[in-house]
């Protein structure tokens, strides 16, 4: 039967690359975060301890006023790296990012290989880089939301509050600590949960491994310590290897009197790791064996 | 004939979304089939009768007894739900083996009956291999099998064709007769019409939640009195045979093939218009190839009762 | 059903790991001059402490959810509501095979850490008196908890964030309550089995402010386990589970 009709066109215009081919990746992921119930209770909750260190830098410029409440000098509410290291770094953020990054990051790819969904993305004209830069972009839009955003915040409305530059002039470097301890725990932290994400269709169970490995390798190194006395067993913590990293950067002296940067590299060597199992797991086409 | 499964008023609400509608059946022994297209409520009439899920007013009973949580039913039932899921880790001999374990069954009879259902849909080459490395089409059967291997009365299959090439589907549609004429009761839904006109004349048509139609196909579309029957008559002179027939007052409409070789004429008394029918013929020495009628059958009377 | 998975290695070389860390201070026993602390101390400050307070809860949270859970989660719940089998007698089959699967992961790897820690003390047969009473009290705190988490794994869908905030949140800290609250801690009942370690950094955890009586906290575990499990046949009985599309 020969075709009488054409009902299509060939299209002879240029197929123009798409600038951000990983974006509606980044925003589907956004949007089905904030879906989750839950989710909107501890999100907001979460950046209590934003407004509570903010009301500090601002009690910090009107002392006078507070007096009252303090009978004694109060060191804490010296507005220094330390304070923002004291935010950004400390237990109880860190803490806060694992339960942050358990609600937008555990199903990032373990709910794609549950729905079989890789072969529908990797039959668009999207390459694995922008399928990883997508799914990590999630992460670091609420990891920033975390830290970057409120470290910026804290220098600016400290010069807002002052009225003058001088503690910007004191600390000059202070804005490009924060933006690269952001980074360096955002990175860590995607690698790490998209290698866990990676490794099971189920996300009950990555949720559990992204919590259960965090806090062992804490755990385990309580115990060697306890029992070796030896402070290069804190090697074996993320948290310990994160805060050594983040006092680095914060110009602090190290929890741990250990060099900084084995600590870096036992998380680059992770993050390298995540890396290579990334790129095996995540394929258009499942191999049955 | 006793009925096997009867509802009273079923009704399903999924949140605000009307699943099923004051359905009231009885089904006989033999195959019913149960048409429908995508989301009409098949699936959840079927779940609703073999108790995956309560009904939010009226009641399901096989047997006379309620279905819902009466588990002691199920030695007699056999469901093929429509979800391809499955214990992937495991092998299609260890998934029969397991599910028949829960029957009480001997060892010896586990591996039997397993022997037997894999047989009957050709998997037993594949028994050892892994759930996940198994086609479409071996996930299908196997959910077939797996109703089927404790030999049930009752048989329930959602969509049980599903991803089978033609000759699977012939083979399940064969066994389904079989089963019919050992006396069995078997449910099957589909949304393809070929499909169940192969298996059953016997229907119940189900759109958007409400039943449309129950009983013989034929019979149906001799019911829909206000929706003219088309016949078609393929011979040498069609518009001399249109000549004589257009003013009948039975005969609402008249056309001709493409290939002017076929008259279809639209009457609203089908058996006015085949008793004058032959003489007409004789009379005026017309050759006659083929008499069809080409809505009498279910996609016409479904297009038709679903209003399309 | 039997399940063949990765995840079940996983826990299983999870709950091996304390042995790991056995392994490596018996090693440095071995090889450094210094005076080597008794095995048993270490063992009962180090290795039940993790395994009490930390490893019987994830394996308890993930298995114990699971019951439930992987059914419906996976579609496969209609192949075993669809067999002449009670509702109830799925769940407690489910419960017990993965509490039984627990109990002998944590066993395994509680008896190996005992034995490479008391490496040069095995004939001394009173120490087995302890290690009977750490697997029995481990094998407790599994069924417990197992059981607690079937239940929160019928009634909710997000199981998992509020098993985490349980475990880690509220059994951390109800049980240094004072008075009866402590008491709505299983891990209260479970220390109450337990001798309280004398010194150590680890002691602390073991603290238990006012301990029941060891069979009062035997009966509790097995109160709370009946009827949690028997709350949870009742629940998945009754509910109906609509698969997700």
């Amino acid at each position: 039967m020969t075709i009488k009709e054409k009902g299509y066109t060939h299209w002879d215009g240029e197929f123009l690359d798409k600038k951000l081919p990983w974006w509606p990746i980044t925003r589907y992921g956004i949007k089905l975060t904030f879906r989750k119930k839950f989710f909107k209770l501890i999100f907001p909750m979460s950046l209590l301890p934003a407004v509570v260190f903010l009301a500090g830098i601002y009690v910090s410029e009107r002392l006078e006023d507070f007096k009252f409440m303090f009978r004694e000098s109060v060191p804490f509410l010296q507005i220094n790296p330390a304070y923002f290291k004291t935010y950004l770094v400390d237990n109880f953020m860190l803490n806060i990012m694992i339960i942050i990054v358990i609600f937008c990051g555990a199903g990032l790819i373990s709910d794609d290989l549950k729905h079989n969904s890789l072969q529908l993305y990797f039959a668009r004209p999207l390459k694995k880089r922008d399928y990883f830069f997508g799914k990590t972009a999630v992460i670091v839009f609420f990891l920033f939301i975390l830290t970057l955003v409120p470290g910026l915040v804290f220098i600016i409305m400290k010069l807002v509050f002052a009225g003058s530059f001088k503690f910007f002039l004191s600390y000059p470097w202070l804005p490009l600590a924060v933006i690269g301890y952001s980074i360096f725990v955002t990175a860590f932290f995607s690698f790490y949960v998209l290698f866990l994400s990676s490794l099971s269709k189920n996300r009950r169970y990555v949720v559990i491994l992204i919590f259960g490995i965090y806090l062992f390798s804490d755990i385990f190194w309580a115990v060697f310590y306890e029992y070796f006395h030896n402070h290069y067993f804190s090697l074996i913590s993320l948290r310990a290897n994160i805060q050594q990293v983040g006092a680095f950067i914060f110009s602090q002296k190290t929890p741990y009197p250990i060099p900084w940067f084995y600590s870096l590299l036992v998380l680059t060597a992770i993050c390298v790791l995540a890396g290579l199992v990334l790129k095996k797991k995540v394929r258009g086409v499942e191999i049955v064996k | 004939m006793k009925s096997v499964i009867e509802t009273e008023h079923l009704s399903k609400w999924y949140g605000n979304v009307l699943g099923l509608s004051d359905v009231s059946l009885q089904i006989e022994p033999g195959i019913t089939g149960i048409l429908g297209p995508n989301g009409a409520g098949k699936s959840t009439f079927l779940k609703l009768i073999s108790g995956q899920i309560k009904p939010n007013i009226g009641t399901s009973a096989i047997k006379g007894e309620r279905i819902w949580n009466n588990y002691r039913l199920f030695s007699n039932i056999g469901f093929c739900p429509e979800q391809d899921a499955f214990y992937e880790d495991l092998t299609g001999w260890q998934f029969m083996t397991g599910l028949l374990r829960l029957f009480h069954f001997s060892p010896s009879e586990r591996e039997s009956r397993a022997r037997e259902a894999l047989e009957i849909v050709e998997l037993m080459e594949d028994k050892d291999r892994i759930i996940k490395s198994y086609s479409r089409g071996m996930r299908q059967r196997l959910k077939v099998a797996q109703a089927i291997a404790h030999d049930p009365e009752i048989i329930i299959l959602d969509e049980p064709l599903n991803g089978l090439d033609p000759l699977g589907r012939r083979k399940i549609i064969r066994l389904i007769k079989t089963y019919k004429s050992e006396g069995r009761t078997i449910i099957v839904s589909s949304h393809v019409l070929p499909e169940i006109e192969a298996m059953t004349k016997r229907i119940i048509l189900i759109h958007q939640g409400k039943i449309f139609a129950q009983g013989d196909i034929h019979y149906i579309r001799d019911l829909i009195e206000a929706h003219p029957h088309i016949v078609s008559v393929k011979c040498s002179d069609p518009r001399q045979l249109a000549s004589k027939f257009i003013q009948e007052d039975f005969v609402l409409n008249v056309n001709f093939s493409s290939a002017e070789d076929t008259l279809l004429v639209e009457t609203n008394n089908r058996d006015k218009f085949f008793s004058l029918l032959p003489p007409l013929i004789v009379k005026h020495n017309i050759e006659v190839e083929e008499i069809t009628s080409p809505d009498d059958n279910l996609q016409a009377v479904f297009d038709y009762l679903v209003g399309k | 059903m039997g399940r063949k998975s990765s995840k079940l290695k996983v826990f299983f070389l999870i709950s091996i790991l304390p042995v790991v860390i056995a392994l490596i201070i018996k090693v440095n026993q071995f090889l450094s001059d210094r005076t080597p602390i008794q095995g048993i101390f270490i063992f009962n400050n180090m290795s039940v402490v993790i395994y009490l307070q930390f490893l019987i809860l994830l394996l308890a949270l993930f298995y114990g959810t699971s019951v439930c859970s992987e059914e419906v989660e996976g579609k496969t719940l209609t192949y075993l509501t669809t067999r002449p089998v009670s509702k109830s007698a799925l769940l407690v089959g489910k419960y017990a095979a993965y509490t039984s699967l627990a109990i002998i992961m944590t066993s395994i790897g509680v008896i190996l850490s005992f034995l490479i820690l008391n490496l040069d003390d095995l004939l001394n047969f009173s120490l087995y008196k302890t290690l009977l009473r750490d697997v029995v009290v481990l094998s407790l705190g599994l069924m417990c908890y197992t059981a607690f988490f079937t239940f929160i794994g019928t009634i909710m869908k997000k199981s998992i964030l509020f098993g985490l905030i349980f475990s880690f949140g509220w059994e951390n800290v109800i049980q240094y309550f004072p008075g009866s609250t402590q008491r709505f801690a299983i891990v209260h009942y479970l220390k109450s089995l337990l001798p309280v370690p004398k010194t150590g950094r680890f002691s602390f955890l073991m603290v238990r402010l006012e301990p029941s009586s060891p069979l009062f906290a035997v009966f509790m575990i097995f109160l709370i386990t009946g009827v949690f499990l028997g709350l949870a046949c009742i629940l998945f009985s009754w509910k109906e589970y609509i698969f997700e599309d």
